[in-house]
């Protein structure tokens, strides 16, 4: 009996170093596909500074696994740590990345609607313009003007459909900037009839 | 025995002190490297020069390791020595990379803003053609989403995203060449050497008129959007004018919107028109009329449309549209109406020369088009 308890203790001993020896690779794999997911998700576009930050700490800890796996009393304890901390850090930007995307696509949006109302006001003021003396030929210029800026208007939709919304983004203030401009020669046409 | 516990301590505390003093510091080139790393990143060391970028990030953890090595000795026997070198060619090797992605990107920066600065120069020759040809409808659609994609690129080239600000602008390079096919289409008949020999050989005729006649010789140049008065043989005055939307097409059809081509007699003076003064002109004459029939047997001309009339030189402004006559300045009119009599010579022509720079852009067009 008291030799049976002996071995049992030793086996349960050896059972500890070994676990304690052991790679984390469980939970590497784990946050290997956390920060794989997160990265997909968008963070490479609209977190690109918290992703380099997780990245870097990912690799850290990696780098630590490694040097102690050349170790022959292999302690991956803070390895541990540093994977696991790494883990809160994937969780918390997953948690606040669809807040981030949402905010891009807002403000793709709001872009897009600027634009919409650009659009459909200065198509509204060219109809209005009196095309008299010396404006009739600027006003149908400006129409083909507006004509393009109206065509492109369609691929800030398109490029919101991909979901990039940083692309849209700009696609739209272009366009708005574009209209902005188409209009402000209408005014100065239609002052010129008006002096 | 006092002594003896006051010179142990003594001795401890100097054996402590020379530890203390003997513990090497990290070498601050670890610090620079870090920080190197970071620049490195920023700058886009991943997307200009991946493999030197993780090489260096390789070099930098190896010099960590070493130095987590070093610090797990007791301080009396750490040297930094190896990985301070090690550090200081990462730190020379960073550095370099980080001057070549610099160079790399302000090579990009100058390529784009070479191809930007063409596209900028084509749009605005574009622009200054469109206002001699009132039908651009389709070159200015083409010209604003050319510019529309120029201004994005720009915005891609700030956020350092050349490769996609190279494909919009590409993209903005296309719309041009739209643009110039569509201007070309315009101007076409006016690169025809047959076509402008012709209507060279009439304003010869018409100068050479205005030798042997009393009256004035009008002639208009459409393309140039002039009207010259010739008087024994030299040119009296010169005026700017406008046309119709189409203008610079020969008129075929009334609401066509598009000023005749040919020899025209003054047939009425206007006083008071519904465009300030007018001058009447006798289009359609017989060489229009066979044009209009010509085209009718060919269904070139809508149902229901006949051939036109009451084609005027009048006031109102050049800058107004007409629709199909010339229209000048109501103080260039009057000059222009006192030197008219009835009876007197109009010659209108498209062109005559191709020195003139619409014609010459256009070529150029037509050129760049073909190769």
């Amino acid at each position: 009996m008291k030799h049976l308890t002996k071995t049992v203790v030793l086996v349960l001993a050896i059972a500890v170093v070994l676990t304690g020896c052991k790679q984390p690779t469980q939970l590497i794999n784990d946050v290997k596909a956390a920060v794989e997911k997160v990265t997909t998700d968008g963070a490479d576009k609209y977190a690109a500074e918290e992703l380099k930050a997780i990245n870097d700490d990912l690799t850290k800890a990696l780098d630590e696994v490694a040097a102690q796996d050349k170790k022959f009393f292999k302690k991956f304890g803070p390895a541990k740590e540093m994977l696991a901390a790494v883990q809160t850090k994937v969780t918390e930007l997953a948690a606040a990345l669809p807040a981030k995307i949402e905010a891009a696509k807002n403000a793709a949006i709001q872009l897009q609607t600027e634009a919409q109302t650009a659009l459909t006001e200065t198509a509204e003021l060219l109809k209005k313009a009196p095309k008299g003396k010396g404006t009739a030929k600027d006003l149908e210029a400006l129409q083909g003007d507006l004509t393009g800026a109206q065509t492109l208007f369609g691929e800030i939709q398109t490029a919101l459909d991909t979901k990039d919304y940083i692309g849209a983004a700009d696609k739209a203030k272009t366009v708005k900037d574009k209209v902005a401009a188409i209009a402000e020669q209408v005014n100065a046409a239609i002052a010129k009839v008006k002096k | 025995m006092k002594l003896y516990q006051s010179t142990r301590a003594a001795c401890f505390a100097g054996f402590l002190f020379c530890i203390a003093c003997n513990t090497p510091p990290v070498p601050p080139e670890a610090a620079r490297a870090k920080a190197l790393e970071q620049d490195l990143w920023r700058t886009g060391g991943s997307l200009f020069a991946p493999g030197e970028y993780e090489s260096f990030k390789a070099g930098l953890r190896d010099a960590d390791e070493r130095i987590r090595d070093e610090e797990a000795k007791f301080g009396w026997f750490r040297d930094y020595g190896t990985v301070r070198a090690e550090l200081s060619g990462l730190v020379a090797q960073g550095e370099d990379l980080l001057r070549r992605i610099k160079d790399e990107k302000a090579a990009k920066e100058r390529t784009f803003a070479v191809s930007a600065e063409t596209l900028a120069a084509r749009i605005e020759s574009l622009i200054q053609i469109t206002r001699y040809f009132n039908e651009n409808e389709d070159v200015r659609k083409n010209v604003s989403q050319a510019e529309i994609k120029l201004a994005e690129a720009r915005m891609l080239v700030a956020k350092e995203n050349y490769d996609l600000a190279a494909k919009t602008a590409g993209e903005g390079g296309i719309f041009l060449d739209r643009a110039e096919a569509a201007a070309v289409k315009i101007l076409d008949r006016y690169l025809d050497a047959g076509q402008r020999a012709k209507w060279r050989r009439w304003a010869e005729e018409a100068i050479e008129e205005s030798r042997t006649k009393t009256s004035v010789v009008f002639l208009v140049n459409k393309v140039e959007r002039k009207l010259t008065l010739y008087k024994n043989g030299e040119i009296k005055a010169r005026y700017d004018i406008g046309l119709g939307k189409y203008g610079l097409s020969d008129k075929l059809y009334s609401g066509d919107q598009a000023t005749p081509e040919g020899r025209y007699r003054i047939t009425q003076k206007i006083p008071a028109s519904r465009f300030y003064k007018a001058l009447l002109i006798d289009y359609p004459n017989e060489s229009d009329r066979q044009a209009f029939a010509a085209a009718r047997s060919k269904g070139l001309i809508p149902a229901g449309a006949g051939i036109g009339g009451d084609i005027e030189i009048h006031g109102g402004g050049k800058d107004s549209l007409t629709r199909g006559c010339v229209g000048l300045d109501n103080k260039d009119m009057d000059d222009v109406y006192e030197w008219a009599r009835v009876g007197a010579t109009v010659i209108i022509v498209g062109a005559i020369g191709v020195e003139n720079t619409i014609l010459a852009e256009i070529m150029k067009f037509k050129d760049h088009a073909s190769q």
